[in-house]
């Protein structure tokens, strides 16, 4: 069951790669958060550069929209696959439910064939009425998009400045689109009904993406250098801070591959300045080694980790969450790490921004993990609180007297002295040490120094540990099933839980930020539950496996592993089927 | 300042008795102490093996990490702050086989830090396994039969990769080598020098008495001529050259990147994130 909201549109551009489908995609975005609504969207396709499948969903409201959500309003089809793809209801792309009755299909009138299904087929001149303004066929998109927005309510003058701003400098090439865009919006207002949708506009938003999220986060974390080797869905970030590197004064750097990017931000960290690496599950096995370095020497590290499906190469341009053990398991003995693992937009940038400071003061590596689903949909905020005070932690005196760099302390937290500071010259090592730094691991090998430094590191666990805050929850309170959800599938998460609710049930939801070190907090959370389900974009449920061995608890478990974001509607579905409240749902 | 006050007088060397990373310790001390370094606007790292113990011996900022990876690491940790001299000292295995493409890249963005490397032929700290340097015929616990792999040339490597200054230096000749030291701090950009440096433990071979004879110091060699020095990388045998085969000024990385040329990334100001700058999203 699909619920249709009047405050809700879901637009979605099918076409083939190469033609233009998420720069529509992305300009209906920024045409609704400029209209004052929110807005969020899911970009379907597949790693070639031209030719395969491709679809852009983006759904908008008044209220804050959690995910691309499962229904469909108007679909604008590139070419004729298109139509038949997502108006053919025995298909069913990737879980996205196709153009069901009362949809409004827009494509060229060249399409012949579609007019006996359940579906407002719109046929409308989209290729005549672009080649009246330029040979350029990608110019019958706007000319459909033109068309979307008047079958959606919104004010044709916003889109038409967000085209303009598009084309920025070409303003010739803009108005040429305007003018398209205006014929295909005034055709359907002549020829077609709009779906009639009342939406209270409000204040105007931003248009993010969770990798510019996460890179803006790590600015406003005091962000001075990020090195990576590009690999998807990482890239965003890395992309988003080349471009701003002046204006942020952030030194960017691709080097030779990524074991080289994660040891020059241990360097650059050692050096006082905060850097940064990221990749995705296959660059991120290459850090692996200087993970442990940067626990064992103590020096402060932040690595950005967007999980694509694996094993190996895996699905370049889909989204899973099945990183989690490799992350928990990077680098050999045990040392501090702290994961966190941001579930929307907002949580992106504060998290990363938080990770900045933690990093320094607990002097661990702290993970940012992110999947493709988060890192490459753009998402609408009102704003970011942008109130953060940089907090370097523990720094040694100029001079200390008798300085040392591991000075065993109740926190296991020791000062750090910076290179060019005067007077506390020592040597950090990866080799086991002594408080001052010293080697003990060959010549002189000291038991006690050895047992001693590790309980110094790991101390840091448990202070960290206090300052941990409460672990975030949805409709808890009277819950008597909990769901366990971690990273991306918040929103479809919440969304299910809405669902249920609205049926009767009580259920509710927790949100697993910190996955590593786990929340005490969550052990009380799952007591006295008629059933907990952990839902989890993976094949074998790994935090779940987890979170079972640290609390006790059996959750049952609901993965997805084909490369697609969970649908709210399938996940209610599936969770209805897992608490006994309904028959198995046949699903082809 | 002498030498002395660049070393760490809580930890003695550990090196064998005649293990030519005494003369590197030496030479790294007194270049120093030569061109008046403060120790604490000093940082050296290294990687793993015998020689990558140096930073603990040192009174300068050290950092002991990776197999392989002091170069990334030094490279990082100039660029953080290009007002600190930066040395990377680590063993020829570790430098020519684990960390050949960091040397390689690093060399070519000409980035200002100096690398020397203690060239033992071996690999002295895993109990004398071949290097990639190791001459043909080397008899060694992983090639009993003698190597039969053609040897790595440290010195066409570097000048392939684009190092603006390289060198080559003995242990067996501390004063030149020293010297050479302070030539290669001194050069802005990226500096390479392959110490030959004996392992009195693993390699009987190629010994100081070994070497000491076919050494000869490079005189009245233009330096700016890489067509000579190429030449003169591939003599090796009865004569070995030692000394500078080619300095050159080129820009380097710090000075040509848009936001490193503004002064050393740890006095920049971090930027404060305002409302304005959301605007872009909008
Ligand atoms: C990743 C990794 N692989 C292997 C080792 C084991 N290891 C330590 S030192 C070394 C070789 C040392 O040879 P070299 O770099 O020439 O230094 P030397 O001891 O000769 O100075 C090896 C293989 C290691 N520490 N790390
Ligand atoms: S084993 Fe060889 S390289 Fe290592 S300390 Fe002894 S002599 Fe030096
Ligand atoms: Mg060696």
């Amino acid at each position: 069951m699909t619920i249709m909201r009047q405050n809700e549109v879901i637009i979605r551009v099918a076409g083939a790669a190469g033609d233009g489908v998420q720069s529509a995609g992305e300009i209906l975005v920024r045409t609704f958060a400029r209209s004052g609504l929110y807005a969020t969207s899911y970009n379907y396709y597949q790693d070639i550069i031209r030719g395969g499948e491709s679809w852009y969903q983006v759904r908008a409201s008044d209220v804050k929209v959690k995910n691309q959500g499962d229904g469909l309003d108007i679909l604008v089809a590139l070419n004729q696959d298109g139509v038949e793809r997502h108006t053919n209801p025995d298909i069913n792309e990737g879980g996205a439910s196709p153009l069901g009755k009362d949809g409004i299909a827009i494509f060229d009138n060249s399409i012949k064939g579609y007019t006996k299904r359940d579906t407002n087929y719109c046929p409308m001149p989209l290729a005549d009425i672009a080649a009246k303004y330029s040979k350029n066929t990608l110019l019958k998109n706007t000319v459909g998009l033109g068309a979307a927005i008047a079958a959606s309510g919104i004010d044709f003058n916003i889109f038409a400045d967000v085209i303009r701003d598009q084309f920025g400098k070409k303003g010739d090439i803009a108005e040429l689109n305007v003018k398209a865009a205006k014929e295909g919006y005034d055709y359907f207002l002549a020829n077609y009904k709009p779906l009639g949708k009342k939406f209270k506009f409000g204040k105007k938003k931003y248009m993010i993406s969770g990798g510019m999220a996460v890179a803006l986060g790590a600015v406003a974390g005091g962000l001075k250098m990020y090195v990576a080797y590009p690999m998807t869905p990482a890239s965003s970030a890395l992309h988003f801070l080349a471009q701003h590197a002046k204006k942020y004064g952030v030194f960017v750097k691709i080097p030779e591959d990524e074991i080289s990017a994660i040891n020059t931000v241990i360097g650059a960290n050692y050096a006082g300045v905060r850097a940064m690496t990221g990749s995705s599950g296959g660059g991120f096995a290459l850090m692996t080694e200087a993970v442990g370095l940067s626990g064992m020497t103590e020096v402060p590290l932040v690595i950005y980790e967007a999980q694509r499906p694996g094993p190996s190469t895996g699905l370049p341009t889909k989204t899973e969450q099945g990183d989690l053990n490799q992350v928990l398991g990077a680098s050999q003995g045990d040392f501090p790490r702290i994961v966190f693992a941001p579930g929307d937009i907002e949580e992106a940038f504060y998290l990363t921004r938080e990770a900045m400071n933690i990093a320094e003061k607990y002097q661990t590596p702290v993970f940012i993990m992110s999947d493709l689903y988060l890192a490459e949909h753009y998402d609408t905020i009102d704003s970011f609180d942008l109130n953060f005070t940089i907090d370097h932690g523990l720094r040694a005196k100029d001079n200390e007297q008798d300085y040392k760099r591991y000075l065993i302390t109740e926190t296991g937290i020791s000062p750090r002295a910076i290179p060019g500071q005067p007077g506390n010259m020592h040597n950090e090592d990866s080799d086991e040490h002594n408080e001052y730094g010293d080697v003990v691991s060959d010549a002189v090998t000291n038991p006690q120094d050895r047992i001693r430094m590790m309980q110094k590191r790991m101390r840091k666990m448990d202070t960290y540990i206090e300052e941990m805050k409460p672990t975030p929850t949805y409709h808890i309170e009277d819950a008597e099933y909990v769901i366990i959800q971690w990273g991306s599938t918040k929103g479809a998460v919440e969304e299910a839980v809405d669902i249920l609710r609205s049926k009767g049930i009580k259920i509710g939801a927790i949100e697993v930020k910190n996955v590593f070190p786990l929340n005490p907090d969550i052990g009380t959370l799952l007591k006295n539950k008629k059933k907990i389900i952990a839902v989890e974009n993976n094949y074998s449920g790994q935090l779940s496996k987890y979170i079972s061995a640290q609390f006790l608890v059996k959750p049952d478990l609901i993965t997805k592993y084909d490369g697609e974001a969970f649908y709210p509607n399938a996940l209610a579905d599936e969770i209805e089927v897992r608490i006994g409240k309904k028959k198995e749902v046949i699903r082809e | 300042m002498n030498m002395n006050d660049y070393k760490n007088k809580r930890v003695p060397p550990d090196w064998c008795p005649g293990c030519g990373n005494f003369a590197q310790l030496s030479a790294i001390t007194m270049a120093l102490a030569e061109l008046k370094i403060d120790p604490k606007d000093v940082v050296v790292a290294s990687g793993i093996g015998c020689s990558s113990n140096m930073p603990e011996f040192l009174n300068t900022y050290g950092f002991h990490g990776l197999h392989g990876r002091l170069v990334p690491f030094a490279a990082g940790v100039k660029w953080a702050n290009s007002k600190l001299t930066v040395i990377a000292y680590g063993g020829d295995g570790d430098g020519f086989f684990e960390g050949t493409q960091h040397f390689y890249h690093t060399a070519k963005r000409n980035v200002d830090i100096t690398y020397m490397v203690s060239d033992n032929q071996v690999f002295g700290l895993t109990t004398g396994q071949a290097s990639p340097t190791a001459p043909i015929g080397l008899r060694t616990k992983t090639t009993p039969d003698g190597n039969i792999e053609t040897p790595f040339n440290p010195i066409a490597f570097a000048l392939n990769a684009g190092a603006t200054f390289v060198a080559r230096a003995f242990s067996g000749d501390v004063k030149h080598l020293k010297d050479i030291t302070v030539r290669a701090i001194k050069h802005k950009g990226f500096s390479f020098i392959d110490v030959i440096s004996p392992c009195v433990t693993w390699n009987k071979e190629n010994s100081y008495e070994y070497f000491r004879p076919r050494v000869y110091h490079l005189e009245n060699n233009d330096v700016t001529n890489f067509d000579q020095a190429y030449k003169l990388a591939f003599e090796w045998g009865d004569h070995i050259p030692i000394g500078v085969f080619y300095e050159v000024e080129r820009p380097t990385y710090e000075d040509l990147d848009e936001v490193l040329k503004d002064g050393p990334l740890v006095e920049q100001k971090v930027h404060t994130l305002t409302e304005e700058d959301l605007e872009e999203f909008a």
